[in-house]
């Protein structure tokens, strides 16, 4: 059973993918078509960009929820400032605005030490709440097209944001397995009481790490925002649930200290792809959030064979 | 008590559980008085009362859950999906069969929600994260996203009748409080949900059949918010796919912590959590009615559950307990 998790772990989601490819082919004659595969691409990067930050965070043993309302506040942000201080200028307010709210978060869970669940909760009341007022409850039209170019535009027949999302992935990987920082950040989650003691900063890397979740929230909202050229308070509702679940059918554990990136990428495919395969057959947005629960439940079901099995394993002495 | 030998600090600790929250919500509702005119009639007071009930009677489930040291988020959702399906069985089976539907229906998927939480051995947010997604889509679809209306008498008696007097929400909260402080203070289940809250390995060690409390836990937590939601539906006179229940979870919590139960479980303060639903309902109405931008609740709400937190951790600070 070990073996089979273990194999699971590297290889499962690529099977789920593989599974979907080839029933989407057969569905769909226009599935094999590089424009359909770069779209389905294209409209996992979201969910992946957030994802990598999730995935940070439940690797610190923590999580997010205020992700959404994060996404809503830059949305308003850049409405509201594109017009009075130019694009570059909006996109780099908004996205300090996200890393704000991260800090707030950050600062709450590590030095208050309450519980990231009731923080993020609450910071997800309350940002939603400011993106509101800001917005006065309305959605705000961007009249400048030249933003549009960030999101829709195309650079060697690629869309622009899949660049922005390997870009990402990359630093990500980069960060999370080849600095002091990201190694932190697995002993953070993997046994806090452990790294204190042995010298790490636990706070700083709490911090850090929420700041990252939002500053991730915040520009995938930029693209988002410049594909719709709307600001929108509600942008994005329930995609804290993608989110977390393409962390955790990732494969990322959510007792903290493993953190797959790779899985996070490719789960965040395979979430593309379901859409996909639900717009085929036409069915409405709520079957979306349907499936992506159920895709949710399907993953936490594996988790919980994984932790059952470590802990019988852990209990007759073997090592795993 | 042994407590009170730990001197001044324990005293302060102890008689703000007593009397911290009635004093709270005494001033709350002496300021919104003399602010707004039409928060002071007896009218608004007492019609105040009723919806405290849907606060309060979805609280003493969510109490027992963070007792035992969980949490469960899809309480809203539940509420919208166990309210539609009953409301919509009203025209062809009556308001009883609608009524019992609702309470049952939500019994079975707090059993659910039990079940999995059990099995899976996942934090049980993330788990009810989940199935707070699937409650809702279930709900939109079940509804193709229109509300379903309510005229059946019987139910509408059940959140507006009034018994010599009293509203019988009122009444309906009153006996699930009775019934809920019976359970915490005087039956071994009060005090084995209190023990898995407190430390559950050393719970499982002393005999106690800690997957079962859990299970029970969760079932329960359906249970009041199946009763919450017969009550919200027949005060509200319909139930709505995508609004019912909207944030219900977030008040539940909040009125559970702002009750003094602790956020990592271990101990209970039912009266409490009355309270502190009251409170929450009062702050609502009276920000409502002296027309404070419906969007600065949200930031208020979300205040409010920290300012909670931070009361629990100063009263376990001088009570000389960690929580965690």
């Amino acid at each position: 059973m070990i073996k089979f998790l273990k194999l699971y772990e590297r290889f499962g989601i690529l099977l789920f993918i593989v599974v979907g490819v080839v029933f989407l082919s057969f569905a769909s004659p226009n599935f094999l078509k590089m424009d359909t595969i770069l779209n389905v691409v294209a409209q996992g990067t979201y969910a992946a960009m957030v994802g990598f930050g999730m995935t940070l965070a439940l690797t610190s043993g923590g999580f997010d929820l205020s992700v959404e309302s994060v996404m809503a506040l830059s949305s308003v942000f850049l409405a509201v400032f594109i017009p009075k201080v130019g694009i570059p200028l909006a996109i780099l307010l908004a996205v300090l605005a996200a890393a704000f709210v991260g800090m707030l978060n950050g600062l709450v869970i590590a030095k208050l030490k309450v519980n990231p669940l009731i923080t993020t909760l609450s910071m997800q009341m309350i940002v939603t709440g400011a993106a509101l007022l800001i917005a006065g409850g309305k959605m705000i039209v961007i009249k400048q097209k030249q933003f549009m170019e960030l999101g829709t535009g195309k650079t060697l027949g690629i869309p622009n944001q899949i660049y922005i999302m390997l870009l990402f992935f990359v630093i990500f990987y980069f960060v999370l397995y080849h600095t002091s920082f990201g190694r932190q950040v697995s002993a953070v989650g993997s046994n806090e009481t452990a790294s204190r003691i042995s010298g790490v900063n636990v706070d700083l890397v709490k911090i850090g790490v929420y700041v990252l979740v939002a500053f991730t929230a915040g520009l995938t909202s930029v693209i988002r925002t410049s594909q719709a050229l709307i600001g929108m308070p509600t942008m994005s509702a329930g995609f804290v649930l993608v989110a977390l679940t393409v962390t955790i059918l990732g494969g990322t554990s959510l007792a903290g200290g493993r953190g797959n990136l790779w899985g996070t990428l490719l789960a965040a495919l395979f979430v593309s792809m379901v859409y996909y395969g639900l717009n085929l057959i036409n069915l409405q947005i709520f079957y979306q959030m349907l499936a992506v629960g159920l895709v949710l439940l399907i993953a936490l079901f594996i988790e919980g064979l994984r932790v059952r099995y470590l802990q019988a394993a852990k209990a007759k002495g073997i090592r795993v | 008590m042994i407590l009170k030998q730990r001197g001044a600090r324990v005293v302060i600790a102890n008689q703000w559980d007593r009397f911290g929250l009635p004093f709270l919500l005494a001033v709350l509702i002496v300021v919104f008085s003399g602010l707004s005119e039409s928060f002071r009639t007896v009218y608004n007071l007492v019609s105040n009362f009723q919806f405290a009930a849907m606060v309060g009677i979805g609280a003493i489930g969510m109490a027992f859950c963070i007792m035992s040291g969980d949490f469960d988020i899809s309480v809203g959702s539940m509420s919208a999906l166990v309210g539609v399906l009953g409301a919509s069985l009203v025209p062809r089976f009556g308001g009883g069969v609608g009524v019992a539907v609702t309470v049952l229906l939500a019994t079975a998927l707090g059993f659910l929600n039990g079940v999995f939480v059990t099995k899976l051995k996942i934090p049980a947010f993330i788990t009810t994260l989940g199935m707070m997604y699937i409650y809702r889509s279930l709900a939109y679809i079940y509804t193709n996203n229109t509300p379903v209306y309510i005229k059946d008498p019987f139910w509408l008696f059940l959140g507006n009748g009034v018994v010599f007097g009293v509203p019988f929400a009122i009444i309906l909260m009153a006996v699930c409080y009775a019934a809920g402080i019976y359970l915490l203070r005087k039956t071994p289940f009060g005090r084995y949900v209190v023990a898995v809250g407190t430390n559950r390995t050393a719970a499982r060690l002393s005999g106690i059949n800690v997957d079962g409390i859990k299970l029970a836990v969760f079932t329960m937590v359906g249970l009041f918010v199946g009763i919450a939601s017969v009550v919200t539906a027949a005060t509200l006179g319909s139930v709505n796919p995508g609004m019912t229940g909207q944030g219900y979870e977030f008040q539940l919590i909040t009125a559970v912590v702002l009750g003094g139960t602790a956020l990592g479980g271990g101990n209970g303060n039912l009266l409490g959590a009355f309270f502190a639903s009251m409170i929450v309902v009062y702050l609502k109405n009276g920000l409502g009615m002296k027309q404070v931008n419906s969007y600065w609740q949200f930031v208020a709400f979300g205040l409010v559950l920290i300012f909670a937190v931070g009361i629990n951790r100063i009263k376990f600070t001088l009570l000389g307990m960690r929580e965690t």
